[in-house]
């Protein structure tokens, strides 16, 4: 094996002038909300560390976390992919294939047993064995489990890897589950979303590198620095909202004006995510920016909270039959109340026969 | 089984060593190809396994019609939005809603860009490894590539000292010794034929095209929203249009328009300047490599799609036709309909599911999605550790399609041969001036390289078509049309209780259907035949093969340790598994 | 509303009228019955919001007030609820009956099974009941006790993402989300918890005016007042 190069040294190598180097440690450092002092720390980071080995696993999923991925503007997918990680396995990039891509694996935990990282995109299914997601004739939970085993920490990319996502949704035929469900000894970072928006995926990808340790987690396994607020606590939307002007429905005056799409089913209030803040593709729009309301996709189980369409407190009571809270709480005080009227009735008659007949026992 | 033919005309022979590929990398999701080879190295029988499913059919039973775009556009983020666009149809087409022009023509430029972005990581980052050594190019004269690369076009990065920096990079990439993703390939493989300088100028496209690609999916994020996974309605498009009126900010205005249009200059300028020249380039040195037709020429289906009327589906408003070739006629494209129980079926005798008789094939209005991993008696391996797999039995998670009882191969490739033989201008004289410069027959488009060439025109094609729809759709907001939705039918309570509907689109890697049935409101029943379900297509019970096996048949190996054939021609098709399956 | 009124209270019985209800739990019970008012009005609008106001978002502030307004009424229903709990340790002997339904008392579980055939006209006998009825007891201890405090724990968990991570709501409720699963579900189980309580008002309501109307002691004038009067001199 050859020496090992840091970051900076393979950068400066890819012909990144040192000018540009720390324009990008400070641009990853505004990115990340941090200041110009944390720009330092970066670069001095970048400049001593060797390029962290990444394995990139794909279990059941849609691919989307890696198009999300090779979006990123800043910095590059390529410059972080060639330049910043060692990508020794990712089978949607990979050029080799088959038994030469799976030696790969066996190499990286020889030469890497305990230091690299593992980048999960997608999820095991456990029904039929685990036979629902095959690769190289085994099931894949026995591919990830092997890699976790030797693994220095998971990145969970995207809502499936860390929540289940779509193939998890009721019914869950294949009984696909969220990596921490199987893994249980491994420190796992949630980059939830679904797809996780580029830079973010880049952006913790980064830190944990020039860092060397995982970034601070919330509650839930998710970075504070992107996670912890609501798209709703900085939508620009939001003076809308709290005026009471809303879109009642789609290309209405109101969508043409830009309202708040809280009445089409917006799940901002309800959703943590940095897309109101850092948003999509080089920062240009986001779901909600262009018209449609978050649907939540960062959330857990999203896809069994009822429609897109309708408020907040829609909930999937079952796949089927979906009620909202407010269908099913009117139901029950229409039913209190109907209760009540019968039973004052009931009472009325109950208490005119109850006398008649105290008044004939006693008479 | 020893050797047979195959009803469409295939001979197998599963005698000989039996070589696997699994996994097949630089695709979407998981497929694993086992071929059989003769002595000479010749397959002459090849299987095709998809690797996974996920349910969304079964996910979906039950839930809003209009939430099921976004279920069904997580089939893939390949392909991202294709799934989301023929969910909408078809919910739309079951309700009998028309959208407004600038939906269509919002929606003909999200598929368009999609197109253009899809069909150019798809060349350089899936498939260019399979013709350029990567390795090679250490050894190119950056002098030389620069002279090649002005000889073949203008674009701006030509010059020596651009070239001599993108080696340079690779050598100590090399030298680093973490050759990350291109850690373990064939390199040096006698199947690999460029000179080092065309290498060279491939590696360095490989890089500019990884990052132009993420400008072409903004006509996405700014109708959309984001990409991957935009946003869509039934009744047209989520976004609004205010061009001049109060508030046009929040929502698609001027500048985002300009931003559009922008975009589109850029990739038409990309496509016709990167692209086309070094797909010219690479298919010049594999001429005489003619491998990989199957099915191509023979058995071609598409839906047709972008239609440039609103709501008119017929071959009059539709950019590119629909139709079907049927045993290499190309003198007749026949109709095809999507709402024809007897046309398009679903067979699952090599599937791992059940019906409750597998001889006969389900329209899609009638289909049944119920999973059954079975193993056959001649598997070699057990049940989590397939060595061999037996195809004489059930073998994959992809059904298996078929129209009017033939396997058919959907795509680019067909796309524009339907298009070309139904005497189409524009498409002909893309496909007519390319096989005149490179001096080939019609014929040769039905091979590995015609299908990957096909695509690169249709990278150039959707490029330019995204300018004609923009400046239509900008006439018709000029003329004071700023309508985005169609929200009569948006209440369920105004549905018909008992509909079905069909929604197609041709996807970039071919004819896409999705067909519901809405049952008081929910969804009955969703079903999905994707074009990589065609392409990638187990045996059906008349043992008529798929495309992907067809294709491989007859290819000789120069190295069976290293089957770099196979993946060319798979790639050709460019899979995508996590779709054929859903 | 003072105890005053007791001794010149009406009544054809000649027992002794009992005092149950405290000043601080009369005052309670009203500010915690306005409160709820206040609370499923304002919140019922919160989910389902008015029709859209037109003209510059910076002139209205319709969301933002009815947001105020609950959050207010949150405060008054938690507080209230805290006082509540406090005056159960040092209020008299009644203060404490609906918190701990003494369900492991014989005679009580006899009581609740009578209480429950005659309000389904399955016996006549009427029973006497000094503080609540073993009934009502069980169905506050459910629906103002347990709902009540999923109220008070879920709102402010709500509460807590507005303040931001790390702020005292989420340090203190924060936990319930992850508990839940996620915020989109909390909201549904605190609209939900809304419900249970109108559901609860109703009969509470109907059962008070109709103790009052058919039952042998008071009962209106008993959460007003504080004295339990008697209808007759039966046992
Ligand atoms: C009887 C007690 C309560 C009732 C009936 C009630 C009712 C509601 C309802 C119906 C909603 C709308 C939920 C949705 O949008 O789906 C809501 C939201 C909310 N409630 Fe309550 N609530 C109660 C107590 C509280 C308390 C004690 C607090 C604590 C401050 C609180 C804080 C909130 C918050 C923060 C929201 C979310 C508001 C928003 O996102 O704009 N609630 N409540
Ligand atoms: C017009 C409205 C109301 C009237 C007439 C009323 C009447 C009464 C009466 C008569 C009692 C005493 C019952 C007994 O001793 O068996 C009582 C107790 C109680 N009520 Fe109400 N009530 C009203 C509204 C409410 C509301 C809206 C709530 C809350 C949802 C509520 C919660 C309670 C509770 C928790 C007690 C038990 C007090 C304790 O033991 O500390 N009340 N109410
Ligand atoms: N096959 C397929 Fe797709 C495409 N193009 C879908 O319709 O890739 Ni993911
Ligand atoms: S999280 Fe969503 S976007 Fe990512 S792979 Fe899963 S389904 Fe696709
Ligand atoms: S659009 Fe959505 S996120 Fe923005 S203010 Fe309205 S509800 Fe909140
Ligand atoms: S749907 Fe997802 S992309 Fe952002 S706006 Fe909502 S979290
Ligand atoms: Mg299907």
């Amino acid at each position: 094996m050859a020496v090992h190069e840091t970051l900076y040294e393979v950068m400066r190598q890819h012909g990144i002038t040192r000018r540009s180097f720390l324009k990008f440690c400070s641009l990853t450092a505004a990115g990340l909300g941090m200041g110009p002092e944390f720009a330092g720390k970066l670069a001095h980071a970048l400049e001593t560390k060797p390029r962290t080995p990444v394995i990139w696993l794909h279990g059941l999923e849609c691919t989307c976390c890696t198009e999300s991925f090779i979006r990123s503007g800043n910095p590059l997918a390529g410059d972080v992919i060639l330049s910043m990680i060692s990508l020794d396995y990712d089978d949607t990039l990979m050029a080799a294939a088959g038994h030469q891509a799976e030696e790969l694996l066996e190499q990286t935990i020889e030469k890497y047993d305990g230091q690299y990282v593992l980048a999960c995109e997608g999820n095991p299914p456990l029904n039929e064995d685990g036979m629902y997601c095959i690769q190289g004739g085994i099931p894949y939970v026995e591919k990830l489990k092997h890699m976790a085993d030797h693994c220095k920490a998971i990145v969970a990319w995207g809502s499936c890897a860390s929540w289940g996502c779509v193939q998890a949704a009721k019914p869950n035929p294949t009984r696909a589950v969220p990596i921490h469900k199987v893994i249980r000894d491994k420190p796992i970072v949630k980059v939830p979303g679904c797809p996780p928006i580029a830079e973010v995926m880049t952006g913790v990808l980064t830190y944990m590198i020039a860092f060397d340790r995982l970034p601070p987690l919330d509650r839930q396994g998710r970075p504070l620095m992107f996670y912890s607020q609501r798209l709703h606590d900085k939508c620009y939307r939001r003076p809308h909202f709290d005026a009471g002007q809303f879109v009642e429905r789609f290309d209405d005056e109101g969508a043409r004006k830009g309202y708040c799409l809280y009445k089409v089913g917006c799940k901002g209030p309800t959703t943590y995510n940095a897309c109101s803040t850092v948003e999509w593709n080089d920062g240009l729009s986001w779901p909600v920016k262009s018209g449609h309301g978050c649907i939540g996709c960062a959330e857990n189980d999203f896809w069994d909270k009822g429609s897109f369409y309708s408020a907040v407190t829609t909930a999937g009571f079952s796949a089927g039959a979906e009620a909202t809270a407010d269908k099913v709480g009117g139901v029950l005080a229409g039913a209190a109340a109907i209760g009540v009227a019968a039973h004052a009735a009931a009472s009325v008659v109950s208490h005119m026969t109850g006398k008649q007949s105290e008044e004939s026992s006693n008479g | 089984m020893a050797s047979t033919v195959t009803p469409n005309g295939f001979s197998l022979d599963d005698s000989g060593q039996r070589v696997v590929v699994d996994p097949i990398c630089r695709i979407e999701g998981h497929l694993r190809i086992e071929v059989n080879l003769d002595e000479s190295n010749t397959i002459r029988n090849a299987v095709s396994t998809g690797n996974m499913w996920r349910g969304l059919e079964v996910i979906l039973k039950g839930r809003d019609p209009r939430d099921a775009w976004a279920f069904v556009e997580r089939i893939c983020g390949v392909c991202t939005g294709v799934h989301a666009l023929a969910s909408v149809r078809t919910v739309e087409d079951a309700l009998g809603i028309d959208i407004p022009r600038n939906a269509n023509s919002i929606r003909n430029l999200m598929m368009l860009s999609q197109y253009t972005q899809d069909h150019l990581v798809h060349f350089y980052h899936l498939h260019a490894l399979d013709w350029v050594d990567v390795v090679s190019a250490l050894n190119a004269d950056p002098a030389a590539t620069s002279q090649l690369q002005q000889s073949i076009s203008s674009w701006r990065n030509s010059s020596p000292g651009y070239f001599r920096d993108v080696q340079n990079k690779l050598k100590r990439f090399v030298e680093s010794g973490q050759l990350g993703p291109f850690a373990n390939a064939y390199w040096g493989s006698d199947a690999y034929r460029l000179p080092a300088e065309a290498n060279l100028m491939a590696v360095a496209h490989y890089l500019e095209a990884l990052d132009f690609q993420k400008e072409i999916v903004k006509i996405h994020t700014i109708f959309g929203g984001r990409n991957p996974h935009p946003n869509w309605i039934v009744g047209g498009v989520p976004c609004s249009i205010n061009v001049d009126q109060v508030g046009a900010t929040g929502t698609v205005h001027m500048t985002w328009l300009n931003m559009v249009s922008d975009i589109i200059n850029q990739s038409i300028e990309f496509i016709d300047k990167v692209y086309i020249p070094d797909l010219k380039a690479i298919a010049s040195f594999y001429k005489d490599w003619g491998y990989g037709g199957g099915l191509a020429g023979k058995n071609m289906l598409s839906y047709g799609d972008f239609p440039l009327i609103a709501n008119q589906w017929d071959n009059e408003s539709l950019a590119l036709p629909a139709g079907a070739i049927i045993n290499g006629d190309l003198s007749t494209v026949h109709e095809v309909d999507t709402r024809d129980l007897e046309q398009i079926q679903e067979f699952v005798n090599h599937s791992w599911y059940s019906y409750d008789d597998e001889s006969r094939g389900l329209h899609p209005w009638e289909g049944v999605t119920e999973p059954n991993f079975e193993l056959g008696p001649n598997l070699k391996g057990t049940k989590t550790n397939i060595q061999e797999i037996d195809e004489g039995a059930k073998y994959s998670w992809l059904k298996a399609p078929r129209w009017k009882g033939h396997a058919m191969e959907v795509g680019p490739l067909s796309r524009f041969v339907i298009a070309y033989a139904l005497g189409r201008e524009d498409v002909k004289e893309l496909v007519d001036s390319t096989l005149s410069e490179l001096g080939l027959p019609l014929p040769a488009l039905f091979s590995t390289l015609g299908r990957t060439a096909a695509r690169g025109l249709e990278c150039t094609w959707s490029a330019h078509k995204m300018r004609e729809v923009f400046d239509d759709m900008m006439a018709n907001l000029k003329a004071g049309d700023v309508a985005t939705a169609n929200m009569d039918m948006w209440e369920p309570s105004t549905w018909p209780g008992d509909v079905k509907g069909v929604g197609m689109v041709e996807a970039p890697r071919g004819a896409l259907g999705h067909w519901i049935h809405i049952k008081d409101r929910k969804i009955e029943n969703y079903q999905a035949i994707v074009p990589s379900t065609w392409n990638a297509s187990p045996r059906d019970p008349a043992g008529n093969i798929g495309a992907y096996e067809a294709s491989l048949l007859g290819t000789p190996l120069v190295n069976a340790e290293q089957p770099l054939e196979i993946l060319r021609t798979i790639h050709s098709f460019d899979p995508c598994l996590a779709c054929a399956s859903h | 509303m003072s105890s005053t009124t007791a001794a010149s209270g009406p009544g054809t019985s000649s027992l002794k009228p009992v005092y149950v209800y405290e000043a601080p739990v009369r005052i309670w019970h009203w500010t915690h019955a306005i409160s709820i008012i206040v609370l499923s009005i304002t919140g019922y609008l919160i989910a389902n919001p008015l029709p859209a106001l037109h003209g510059e978002a910076s002139n209205h502030f319709m969301m933002g007030y009815i947001r105020m307004i609950h959050f207010i009424a949150g405060y008054v229903f938690a507080i209230g609820f805290a006082v509540r709990i406090y005056w159960a340790f040092v209020g008299n002997r009644f203060s404490r009956e609906l918190f701990i339904p003494p369900v492991w008392s014989r005679e009580w579980r006899g009581h609740l099974m009578h209480k429950i055939k005659f309000n389904l006209f399955l016996t006549r006998k009427m029973e006497k009941t000094v503080a609540h009825n073993p009934l009502a007891q069980v169905a506050m201890w459910f629906f103002n006790v347990l709902v009540g405090l999923f109220m008070v724990v879920s709102g402010f968990a709500l509460y807590g993402e507005g303040l931001g991570v790390g702020s005292w709501a989420d340090r203190w409720f924060g936990w319930l989300i992850p508990m839940m699963g996620s915020s989109m579900e909390v909201k549904m189980w605190h609209t939900l918890g809304m419900w249970l309580l109108i559901v609860f008002a109703i009969i509470h309501i109907y059962m008070a005016v109709r103790s009052d109307i058919m039952g042998r002691e008071s009962c209106v004038s008993t959460i007003i007042g504080g004295w339990r009067y008697w209808k007759d001199d039966q046992p």
